[in-house]
């Protein structure tokens, strides 16, 4: 059993069908990469999937139960996390507060303290625990919310371009940071622009174009598919 | 009571709510709609036009200068609030209510001391008409026509003049507007001020018919708020109809329980609307990219 | 803090300024003070003291929902008057005996939180928010206020307890206290002084305790950005909900004991002119923490009064430059900011200095 699945999701703003009957599974385990030019609705997927966005058609099924008519915090409490593209840390709280909110809900008292230090050494935020999370550094803000979302324990990890803004380093560690929670069973769905971060973390990718399932496979099959090299350059039509 | 008296008392009642909610709420409209930026002040920029309407009237100016002469001055008020206070809260929304809340007390009781709890009206000139058992007041029809006009003004002010394509692009996309040698500034200055103007149009021609005090803005103010968050952002697809659908409300609870009951219907339409459509009727129809 | 059991720990934390022994010392200095404070002063000056405290719940109320929730809500002066109205009606029909005021007194203020309740269901969970929200709980006021300014007809009555419009609703019993040897009633006085002192003293460490909590934690959460909240797993609506509930409770204990100190309640205390004084109090004060609204009230308050000698009205033009500049200068708030810098000097001074 897929651990999402998406069946038949469509989605309209307006005129624009933004999401066209998307078929999508994911099995639990795997890292999974969405990726296609800008307009896609990669974004837009992860809205419907997380609930922010009700589908005009479609189910939306998560370890076999059909959330599709939940409201988000349902679905955060079954096991989903996200990281979005822009960093949604509290810019007002402390970096210690802002791990204290994400995991509160799970852990108490000393255990809650506990798996707060373990974080801030897992993201290498030891020494700015006390600091202000707005005046981070936009990679340290980053990592920040990856631990946020990471710390809920998450059955599926929904990553929208966790390494953008980041230098290659940067995403180097990122990407290693992504194999790890891997490795401790963490499945995850990854939208991303950055082909060295892909083929690093990758075990399957999806392609989307212009709202559509464009291809479907492993890191090697799609790089050697001559039509998403063309939709990238603008020369393919579906 | 034949049908046609009926009908055409219905009709009056309806189009003397309709001016009344559109006159009151179009300022308001225009600052909201455009700047997003809620002007708890609203009623006392009425109360300006409304007085300096009185007043000239009585040092002898006719009737349509005067109220000219009204909405001028809550203009140029309006342009100066901008300037010292509201220009430097544009990023902060619940900051500007607050703002605007002050300056709204500053006002009622500044004008309280100035001038006293009262000042000497203005009379309602026209006179009034018979239909069937009853008499109506001509002036109503007035403000009726004035309501229409300003809606007809205001839509060529925006649509057709060079003051009125800028104002909406700047308001729209302020970087780009400002890239292309828009003075944004000038341009949030003159909107605001005319929406001042439009309030203190509304006191100047709604003071002929009311007491002056200096919490008179307080009877315009929930009316026109309601119509406002019920229309939504836009003036012409949202104020507009807002005022119509409101008018039919205020006029059928009127008649039926009084005037509170009609103040209640209002009051209970918006927290109905506010509900089901969140950003108003406009917001409804301009269903965009959510 | 660390010996104390858990509760008592939160008395200090992120969401509340103040910690350490200087300030508890101070707290305990300044309780001492307002204890034996009565022993030198006239029933006048003290039953005006009480006076003063009583604002104090419903400008917390302001600082819960706005401060802490980042909620602009017109509607707490609803709910002062919502339990005004509630008590009097209650104690005119049923009297003082057997302690009832008490109940009474209870029994208002969860009629106001129960108004809360449906209130904020109906926004919350519509997903009104920002301004919207700001624009229906002063539509709610307002409403209320020119509802019981028109129920001056005796056909206006709940039981005995006529509502009489304008003039409000007055001589309802003060509180009074069920005692063997004969029961202790609470005039404006030294008696209702010692009771709202205790109030207020309770409250505020409550409220310290609350905010410092996780559930506080969530709070400031939605405040600063609801949708990461949300998919932190948190039911946004929820706690804006029961925040909101709390705070008209608040609000409703500043009603009961209102009505209770000068035995009367008229419905321009739902007015527009009521509705503005807690916002400048706890936009002068700082709304975002609970120490600088408590003083900032006490001291706006007898700004105030001092001021009215000159004239109410000069008083209220005062009070609204007084909220304009502190919009455009101090958002944050005077005293908080006064009470941020006092910190920094006394760590900077502990510190040794340069």
């Amino acid at each position: 059993m897929a651990l999402l699945e998406l069946r038949g999701l469509n989605k309209h703003f307006g005129g624009l069908h933004v999401t066209n009957s998307v078929d999508l599974e994911l099995e639990a385990g795997e890292i999974h990469c969405l990726i296609g030019p800008n307009g896609a609705g990669k974004s837009t997927l992860f809205r419907l999937i997380l609930g922010e966005h009700h589908p005009g058609s479609g189910d939306i099924l998560f370890a076999g139960e059909n959330i599709t008519a939940l409201k988000s915090f349902a679905r955060i409490h079954r096991g989903l996390s996200v990281k979005f593209q822009v960093p949604g840390v509290f810019k007002g709280l402390s970096v210690r507060q802002n791990l204290e909110i994400a995991l509160q809900r799970q852990h108490r008292g000393v255990e809650l303290a506990r798996e707060i230090d373990r974080l801030l050494t897992f993201l290498n935020l030891e020494a700015d625990q006390a600091q202000t999370a707005g005046n981070l550094s936009h990679g340290q803000r980053q990592w920040l919310e990856i631990g946020m979302a990471v710390g809920l324990k998450p059955r599926l990890l929904l990553l929208d371009e966790p390494t953008a803004g980041m230098s290659p380093e940067e995403t180097h560690q990122t990407g290693e940071m992504v194999q790890r929670l891997n490795m401790d069973g963490m499945t995850v769905l990854a939208i991303e622009h950055d082909m060295a971060f892909v083929r690093q973390v990758a075990q399957r990718v999806t392609v989307l174009h212009l709202g559509q399932v464009f291809a479907q496979g492993s890191i090697e099959h799609i790089v050697a598919d001559e039509r998403v090299a063309a939709i990238y350059l603008g020369q393919a039509h579906v | 009571m034949d049908i046609a008296t009926l009908a055409f008392s219905a009709l009056y009642q309806f189009g003397d709510a309709f001016a009344f909610l559109v006159l009151s709420a179009c300022g308001l409209a225009v600052i909201f709609g455009m700047m997003g930026v809620i002007n708890l002040a609203h009623g006392e920029f009425i109360m300006c036009g409304a007085y300096v309407t009185a007043s000239t009237v009585h040092a002898g100016l006719p009737l349509p200068l005067a109220i000219l002469s009204g909405a001028i001055v809550a203009a140029l008020v309006g342009a100066l609030v901008e300037l010292v206070v509201i220009r430097h809260l544009y990023d902060r929304p619940l900051d500007t209510i607050v703002a605007t809340w002050g300056l709204s007390l500053i006002a009622t009781q500044g004008t309280l001391i100035m001038v006293g709890s009262t000042m000497a009206g203005v009379g309602t000139p026209f006179g009034s008409f018979q239909v069937g058992a009853y008499s109506y007041s001509i002036y109503r029809l007035v403000l009726f026509a004035s309501a229409l006009g300003v809606l007809g003004g205001l839509y060529a002010l925006f649509n057709w003049t060079r003051f009125g394509v800028l104002a909406r692009a700047t308001i729209q996309v302020p970087h780009m507007a400002a890239a292309l040698g828009v003075d944004t500034r000038l341009i949030y200055s003159l909107t605001f001020a005319c929406g001042a103007g439009l309030a203190g149009l509304a006191g100047g021609l709604y003071a002929p018919t009311m007491t002056l005090v200096p919490t008179m803005g307080a009877t315009f103010i929930m009316e026109a708020f309601v119509t406002v968050v019920i229309g939504g952002a836009d003036v012409f697809l949202g104020t507009a109809p807002a005022g119509a659908v409101l008018a039919v409300v205020k006029s059928v609870m009127t008649s039926w329980q009084g005037q509170l009951f009609g103040q209640i219907g209002l009051l209970v339409a918006v927290i109905v609307v506010v509900r089901i459509l969140p950003k108003g009727i406009s917001g409804f129809l301009l269903r965009e990219r959510t | 803090m660390n010996g104390l059991p858990g509760f008592l720990r939160r008395l200090e934390g992120p969401q509340t300024v103040g910690r350490g022994p200087a300030f508890w010392i101070m707290f305990a200095i300044i309780l001492a003070i307002a204890c034996a404070y009565p022993l030198f002063s006239d029933g006048y000056t003290v039953g005006n003291t009480v006076y003063f405290f009583v604002w104090v719940f419903i400008a917390l109320s302001l600082c819960l929902i706005w401060g802490y929730g980042g909620s602009l809500s017109f509607g707490q002066t609803a709910f002062f008057g919502i339990a005004g109205y509630s008590y009097g009606i209650l104690t005119l029909n049923f009297g003082s005996a057997y302690g009832f005021t008490l109940v009474a007194l209870v029994l208002a203020v969860v009629i106001a939180a129960l108004f809360a309740l449906l209130l904020g269901y109906f926004m919350f969970f519509g997903r009104i928010a920002g301004v919207f929200l700001g624009i229906v709980t002063l539509a709610v006021t307002l409403m209320l206020e020119r509802f019981m300014a028109q129920t001056a007809g005796p056909e206006w009555r709940v039981g005995v307890a006529r509502l009489n419009g304008f003039n409000g609703m007055s001589g309802m019993p003060p509180l009074t206290i069920p005692w063997p040897g004969g029961d202790i009633v609470l005039f404006a006085d030294i008696g209702l002084y010692y009771f709202v002192l205790g109030l207020l003293v309770l409250v505020y460490l409550g409220l310290r305790i609350l905010m410092n909590s996780s559930f506080g934690n969530v709070i400031v959460a939605i405040r600063e950005n609801p949708e990461r909240a949300e998919m932190l797993g948190y039911d946004v609506r929820k706690y804006q909900l029961i925040t909101f509930v709390i705070g008209a409770g608040l609000a409703g204990l500043s009603g009961v004991l209102y009505t209770v100190w000068g035995q009367y309640i008229t419905p321009s205390s739902m007015g527009m002119t009521a509705a503005a004084l807690p916002l400048i109090w706890v936009a002068v004060g700082g709304r975002s923490d609970l120490t600088s609204t408590v003083i900032g009230t006490l001291v706006v308050l007898a700004a105030f009064q001092a001021l009215t000698i000159y004239g109410s009205q000069y008083a209220l033009v005062f009070m609204g430059v007084l909220l304009v500049l502190t919009v455009l200068i101090a958002p944050n708030g005077l005293v908080l900011g006064a009470m941020n810098l006092l910190s920094r000097l006394v760590v900077y001074r502990g510190k040794g200095g340069v």
